[in-house]
């Protein structure tokens, strides 16, 4: 049993002129759950996509029980007994979960679909790993967290003995995030193997046995868990870039100042009913006030209307009923020059689709929303001099890796076109913020950085409406945050009830009890 | 700090942007090369034609000047709209639109001055064109009917539109081709050159481009105009009213196509001749792909299709070679160049 499940040596990958991995090494050993962990852009995915033959490495080996392996496939991978859950899953939305889990796996020659003997093969799995899941339900209709028992169930039965999550608690309520490790602590107990990959060091050190930290495609560390602490695990994400004496992300400091009292509502929500894309109600009676000087979070699973009410919130979608004001300006469709006008920053949770001009200047992205009013605007005219010289400024202060404002948006990396979006939304002067996922796929001094900003906006004075599928950082930076489910609102708590677990349950759509 | 980043930067981007042109000519004029090779011809003599005669006597000169005011016009009733992503394939519906619009102004006006007759003529063209584009227009604001389908179709209206006039309303008897009678002569252009004649379109050709530069480099309807064509979606989302704007793209570019008409009229014909338009928004269109939307290449790129044009006559009155091959090298300079595009960005 000395010899390791997975050996991967060596490993270097790169995309183009980018080096994805550079000699990587990683190692997986008999029926432990093994962390790995990074920021974004470490290498993580690409690591695993490697071992799970969606990609071909450059250069380096794997070895499978001591025995060099090439997998060239997924298909491969499976025969190897390598199963990889993504962030996406693959499934067929209106087949059922019975369905899912078999397709591929069946005879084509056979007439019924499957039987009962192959149904009582995935009961006993699920049942074995704790992962309750009605076999006859249509994938569609099921919550996220009950999709990701079906694919995890889709690797076991094809007989998988290691497991690949990517990013597994993404879109859970903390209660299925706790299923989930239970589930995964069951399965190691009989012997399976699980890469669990992370952004988040809380999670890995609540559920792993070791951990390898990557950072940049390097190797940083390799370490039983008892052995690091948040400390050396924050200092292997982010490296020498963030002081950590000074962050006040793991200071511990969870104290904020109480909202003014008595301030100015500035942000008034009223019985607010939004369409979706499909004409059905996406927003459907929501209340809330948020004052100057105050974070209300929206906390909730993806896809519950946080979009719509964000996007009607802007003037961007049909009210159907009820009414908002933002600023004393009533918020109707059509509306956004006023609003915006009003003094609303907005970051919008597409970034690239809702908030970027790739074929205009990074100039031109600085000013959006803002170039028809002053200071930007003269009579019919821009004033360049002045949006140049604000260009310059904002590409340093926010460190925008550009050759000038000139130069077209294009070409600006991913990171740089979020700090692009950020320089946008905090240089200007506001009295109403909506942010939307503000920190997704930001690295660790980024979002450090983002939560710096929304607290200085909260000191002046502005009103913030932070939706976020972040629950540690909703709890960390709102004053109150409301759960939204299915369009609605389901409960509205003060930072002093702040309780994980309520809200996950509000998440999965069981109102908060009163009294 | 400011200068020294901008500046190798700047070098650097002229010598990105010329290559892919130069390439693109040299592979295009040596890919008909061969086919003139292939047809029997002399090829160096058949490039000789097509590159020199513009430059050998004032009247090829003149002829080239004369040729590049309809083409810049065109190039720009189709670069204006495609900064915001619309595509105007009307310039042609729009050109014979203005000659309409500047040829009931010279008639009906007969008795105005020249200081005010003049002006009026070549507002009709203007006002003429963006109305024919304004339909198109309306249509995709209104209905979201794609522009491309709806321009086009306009020019097919356009042409029995001039038959008619021509024919009916101001018919010239004496013509043996549908001709309306001329003009007042108040209403004529005046010529920048007396000999061989060049009216003075010219001027307002590069007068269109320099206001067109001005409004999408400058103004904050121009900067509207460049967002919506780089994320209509994000345009919007940032306060811009992108269907009003489309809307206006449209009309803006149809009046340069209606301007480029009326110059045709007030300048070369004095009068409306059906099938004045030539091939003048195919090949504006060709100016337009080939400047990549780039209003400040537009004046060059027309011109040198205009050298272009002028050597095909000459191509085919002194060498017998059909003057389509000119047609071949501008649709393979077009092919290159926007070949260039994916090469860069792989």
């Amino acid at each position: 049993m000395d010899t390791p499940l997975v050996q991967m040596e060596g490993i270097r990958k790169t995309f183009g002129d980018v080096v994805a991995l550079d000699n990587v090494h990683f190692e997986l050993r008999y029926g432990e759950i093994h962390g790995l962990l990074g920021g974004n852009g470490a290498g993580k995915t690409t690591l695993m996509n490697i071992l799970y033959g969606l990609y071909h490495p450059d250069a380096g080996t794997i070895r499978l029980r001591g025995r060099e392996v090439r997998i060239r496939s997924p298909r491969d991978a499976l025969r190897y007994g390598i199963g990889m859950v993504h962030q996406h899953f693959l499934q067929v939305p209106p087949f059922t979960v019975a369905e899912n889990i078999l397709l591929g796996t069946l005879p084509k020659w056979r007439p019924t679909s499957y039987s009962e003997e192959e149904l009582e093969k995935i009961r006993s799995l699920a049942q074995q790993f704790g992962m309750d899941v009605d076999l006859q339900a249509r994938v569609e209709d099921l919550p996220v967290g009950v999709r990701q028992r079906v694919e995890i169930l889709k690797v076991l039965y094809r007989g998988g003995d290691v497991l690949i999550l990517d990013e597994p608690t993404t879109n859970l309520t903390p209660q299925e995030v706790d299923a989930l490790f239970q589930s995964l602590r069951a399965m190691v107990d009989k012997g399976l193997s699980v890469v669990f990959i992370s952004h988040k060091i809380r999670e890995v050190r609540a559920v792993c046995h070791r951990v390898t930290v990557l950072r940049d495609g390097h190797n940083v560390f390799t370490a039983p868990l008892e052995e690091t602490d948040e400390e050396t695990l924050v200092r292997g994400m982010v490296g020498e870039q963030l002081d950590i004496s000074t962050s006040f992300l793991f200071s511990g400091k969870k104290e904020l100042p109480p909202p003014p009292e008595n301030a100015p509502i500035r942000v008034q929500v009223e019985d607010l009913a939004i369409a979706g894309d499909d004409e059905v109600l996406a927003v459907d009676g929501c209340h809330f006030t948020i004052r100057a000087g105050e974070i209300f979070g929206i906390a909730g699973v993806a896809g519950n209307g946080q979009r719509e009410l964000a996007e009607g919130l802007m003037g961007l979608r049909p009210i159907v009923r009820g009414r908002a004001r933002i600023n004393g300006i009533p918020v109707e469709p059509g509306k956004t020059r006023e609003i915006l006008a009003g003094g609303v920053a907005y970051i919008p949770e597409d970034r690239l689709g809702d908030g970027f001009l790739p074929r205009a200047s990074v100039a031109h992205n600085l000013i959006l929303g803002y170039h028809y009013r002053p200071p930007y605007r003269k009579g019919w005219f821009l004033d360049w001099k002045l949006i140049m010289r604000t260009a310059w400024e904002l590409i340093r202060e926010y460190n925008i890796r550009t050759q000038g404002p000139d130069d077209i948006a294009a070409n600006l990396s991913g990171g740089n076109i979020q700090r692009l979006m950020l320089a946008r939304a905090f240089a200007h002067p506001m009295k109403v913020l909506i942010a939307h996922n503000p920190t997704r796929g930001l690295d660790i001094p980024s979002m450090e950085f983002v939560y710096r900003k929304l607290l200085e906006q909260r000191e002046r004075g502005t009103a913030i409406l932070l939706i976020s599928e972040d629950l540690d950082e909703l709890m960390f930076l709102a004053d109150r945050i409301g759960t939204i489910y299915e369009g609605r609102i389901l409960g509205i708590l003060d930072r002093k009830d702040f309780d994980k677990y309520t809200i996950g349950r509000m998440m999965a759509g069981i109102p908060a009890q009163t009294g | 700090m400011t200068a020294r980043t901008i500046s190798p930067n700047l070098v650097h981007r002229w010598y990105r942007v010329a290559l892919p042109y130069v390439l693109a000519i040299l592979a295009s004029f040596l890919a008909a090369g061969l086919f003139i090779a292939g047809m029997g011809f002399h090829v160096l003599r058949a490039y000789q034609t097509i590159l020199f005669t513009s430059f050998r006597t004032p009247y090829g000169f003149i002829q080239t000047l004369i040729k590049f005011v309809p083409l810049t016009l065109q190039a720009l009733a189709l670069t204006v709209p495609m900064a915001a992503g619309k595509w105007n394939i009307g310039g042609e519906g729009q050109l014979i639109a203005g000659a309409i619009g500047a040829t009931a102004v010279g008639i009906l006006l007969a008795g105005l001055p020249g200081i005010l007759l003049l002006p009026l003529v070549l507002l009709g063209s203007i006002v003429a064109g963006a109305l024919w584009a304004a339909i198109p227009g309306w249509l995709l604001y209104r209905f979201r009917i794609n522009e491309i389908l709806t321009t086009m179709l306009m020019n097919f209206i356009s042409f029995s539109l001039i038959n008619y006039i021509a024919t009916e309303i101001w018919p010239d008897p004496a013509a043996g081709h549908p001709t309306t009678i001329p003009i007042a002569a108040a209403g004529l252009l005046p010529n920048l050159v007396a000999r061989p004649p060049l009216h003075m379109g010219i001027l307002l050709a590069v007068l269109a481009v320099v206001l067109v530069y001005i409004y999408t480099t400058r103004s904050v309807g121009g900067y509207e105009l460049i967002a919506t064509g780089a994320n209509p979606r994000a345009a919007r989302v940032y306060g811009i009213d992108v269907r009003t704007l489309s809307m206006l793209a449209l009309i803006l570019g149809g009046a340069f196509g209606g301007l480029s008409g009326g110059i045709e009229v007030a300048g070369v014909h004095h009068r409306l001749i059906e099938g004045l338009q030539s091939n003048y928004m195919a090949l504006g269109i060709l100016v337009g792909l080939i400047a990549k939307g780039n209003n400040l290449a537009v004046p060059l790129v027309a011109f040198f299709v205009a050298v272009l044009e002028v050597g095909a006559s000459a191509l085919q009155r002194t060498m017998m070679i059909p003057g389509e091959m000119v047609i071949i090298i501008e649709a393979l300079i077009v092919l290159f160049v926007l070949l260039s595009d994916v090469v860069e960005r792989r």
